[in-house]
């Protein structure tokens, strides 16, 4: 046997931390790519499925925080596809994965400057997506020519309001109970709600999310086991898919004393525009199941409302308001087209349809009115994210132009022999 | 570490198990704007504290109950015509002979303008799916409101009404338009054509 020198062993690699696994994982370019194709398919079926659903249950099955999961499906309820993940999270992922690679992990200096830029501002547009998803408030103002309006409505979220009337008829303050517990309901649960104002209790029952008032008569007669207040009765209809703000949600209250007894037995829709009421203690109250009243921080007066349907469609060509804004004392006039909003402080104002003036009607704006944090910031991350490129783009093209210039030959001096 | 880490998760998650509130304690209150002054209309009403408020339907502006066992109706409401073929409608339904002309009827004033007075008492057929009523009364009051009517009618057993007679007409009287919601056009332009209710008043 030779006596050879063995050969030196290779050195182990450094065994890495479960933290930096975990972090090399997250950061990984084949979550970015998983992540971007889940939102390509995402918006796909998305597309697809709102044909049937409306673009607002589609909206809102895709992208809420509460979706975690979205089975694709057609309007006759086949799944088309397997489930996948909600994109609002599926998006989070993608943040997370932006963050530790493409800023924690990336190469940093100059040279990288305006990547680096680019990619913070997309993380900065991913976010602002999200402070809109949770905090944007929205809701619709529709005010008829020659009139004004200090408040919209959120046509998806219907509460019940409980007001005092004065000695003059007018109505007081009201008390709020919000739409998610009324929502929280089912059709057998109960829900009685107390007030810091009034000393009587709202016991809420059979709610029913999509339902017509019926007057009861000897034509039609409630359906067995629907229970009849003051000859009206609700019944469950069918939802009205492409068109969410026509659903409107009924349920029944008692209105009850401290003892429990029964004051009033009330029917309550949504689609009944003014209160019914009843009498407590020598004070008459009102009770309305409405679109959730907004109040605005400004009036609208709406001088004119003009536009033009496509030919043969109700779909609007254009349209324009002439409005003015009052604020106190600050009038401010504009005229709102598409694409043209007005802005009061954190509040814009879109046209987003208008009636013309049928016969013996008088023409009317919807301004859909939104108040969004987050509402420039996209605009902000894209003037970031091209200044980025920009600069990126520019430094390559100055190193090509400093590469491709003939070097020159190192000149050697031969010395004498 | 661990333990308690899986035991936050677990309490986490068992607290999003929990089923819908079903009480609750309603502090939250709303400003008031121009949609508390919304009236049906633009007629703001002080009913008596003994009406109750109902549903308004279609033909039903306005719709109240009162009296006992919630038996009076008292119904609001704006519909097309003449003041002599409504009278004569609502007179009809008690079998009551038509009249000639309207200068039979009563006279009232209502916001400010002339309004008829139409009274029946027996045998009440209301239609609209309803049933025949015995020994019922009614109290009505037409007033002309541009080309169309308003129509406020009380109806129900006839010693009912009669015990609301009086409110009936101090209802009447309690009638107030609401404009609010109009506003007046900048110096040099043309008022926007009203074409909602209150104008006609």
């Amino acid at each position: 046997m030779s006596d050879s020198p063995s050969k030196p062993k290779p050195k182990p690699k450094p065994k890495r931390s479960i933290g930096a696994r975990i972090f090399r994982i997250l950061s990984g370019f084949e979550i970015a790519v998983i992540c971007l194709s889940l939102l390509f398919l995402l918006t796909f079926f998305g597309t697809i499925e709102q044909k049937w659903f409306g673009l607002w249950a589609t909206i809102h099955k895709y992208f809420d925080i509460e979706s975690l999961y979205v089975i694709p499906t057609l309007g006759d309820g086949k799944y088309i596809f397997f489930p996948l993940p909600g994109a609002y999270w599926v998006i989070v992922v993608l943040g997370i994965n932006m963050l530790c690679g493409a800023i924690i992990r990336a190469r940093k200096g100059w040279k990288k400057a305006g990547v680096l830029l680019s990619h913070c501002s997309i993380l900065f547009m991913l976010i602002a997506g999200a402070v809109s998803s949770v905090s944007k408030e929205e809701g619709h103002m529709r005010v008829l020519q020659g009139e004004r309006s200090d408040y919209a409505q959120k046509l998806f979220k219907h509460d019940i309001e409980i007001f005092p009337y004065g000695e003059k008829g007018e109505r007081k303050n009201p008390a709020i109970v919000r739409s998610e517990f009324i929502k929280a309901l089912g059709s057998k649960d109960k829900l009685e709600a107390t007030f810091e104002k009034f000393d009587f209790t709202l016991e809420i029952d059979h709610y029913l999310p999509v339902s017509a008032l019926s007057l009861e008569s000897t034509t039609e007669k409630a359906p067995e086991g629907v229970e009849v207040v003051d000859g009206f009765f609700l019944v469950e209809i069918e939802k009205n898919i492409q068109q969410e703000e026509a659903n409107m949600p009924g349920c029944y209250a008692s209105v009850k004393d401290k003892e429990g007894n029964t004051i009033q037995r009330l029917v309550l829709w949504a689609g009944n525009p003014y209160p019914v009421s009843f009498s407590h203690e020598g004070v008459r109250y009102g009770v309305t199941y409405l679109m959730e009243v907004w109040p605005m921080p400004f009036m609208v007066d709406l001088h004119k409302t003009l536009g033009e349907y496509h030919p043969g469609t109700q779909i609007p060509r254009w349209f324009q308001s002439n409005i003015t804004k009052i604020d106190g004392t600050q009038r401010e006039d504009y005229e709102i087209i598409m694409n043209e909003p007005a802005r009061h402080d954190g509040y814009t104002l879109y046209q987003a349809g208008y009636s013309p003036a049928a016969e013996g009607e008088t023409p009317s704006s919807t301004f859909a009115i939104v108040n969004n944090p987050s509402d420039k910031w996209p605009e902000y991350a894209l003037y970031a994210s091209t200044i980025g490129l920009l600069f990126h783009f520019l430094m390559m093209l100055a190193r090509f132009a400093g590469g491709s210039r003939p070097k020159k030959k190192p000149t050697t001096k031969l010395s004498a022999s | 570490m661990r333990n308690l880490l899986l035991l936050a998760t677990s309490a986490t998650i068992l607290a999003g198990c929990g089923g819908p509130e079903k009480s609750i304690h309603v502090t939250e209150t709303r400003e008031l704007t121009l949609h508390d002054r919304h009236y049906p209309g633009n007629l703001k009403d002080e009913p008596p504290l003994g009406w109750r408020r109902l549903p308004g339907t279609q033909f039903r502006l306005i719709n109240y109950v009162a009296g006992e066992n919630d038996s009076v109706e008292i119904v609001m409401g704006e519909s097309q015509g003449d003041v002599l073929g409504n009278a004569n409608r609502w007179l009809g339904q008690f079998g009551l002979t038509p009249l000639q002309t309207q200068d039979y009827l009563g006279k009232t004033d209502m916001l400010g303008k002339v309004a008829y007075i139409v009274e029946g008492a027996g045998t009440y057929t209301p239609g609209m799916g309803k049933g025949i009523q015995e020994n019922f009364s009614l109290i009505g009051i037409i007033r002309p409101a541009g080309a169309n009517i308003i129509t406020l009618k009380m109806t129900g057993p006839t010693a009912e009404v009669e015990k609301c007679r009086d409110e009936f007409f101090t209802y009447m009287r309690s009638f107030t338009p609401i404009e609010d919601h109009f506003i007046t056009p900048p110096t040099g332009e043309e008022a926007p054509e009203k074409k909602t209710e209150s104008s006609k008043y």
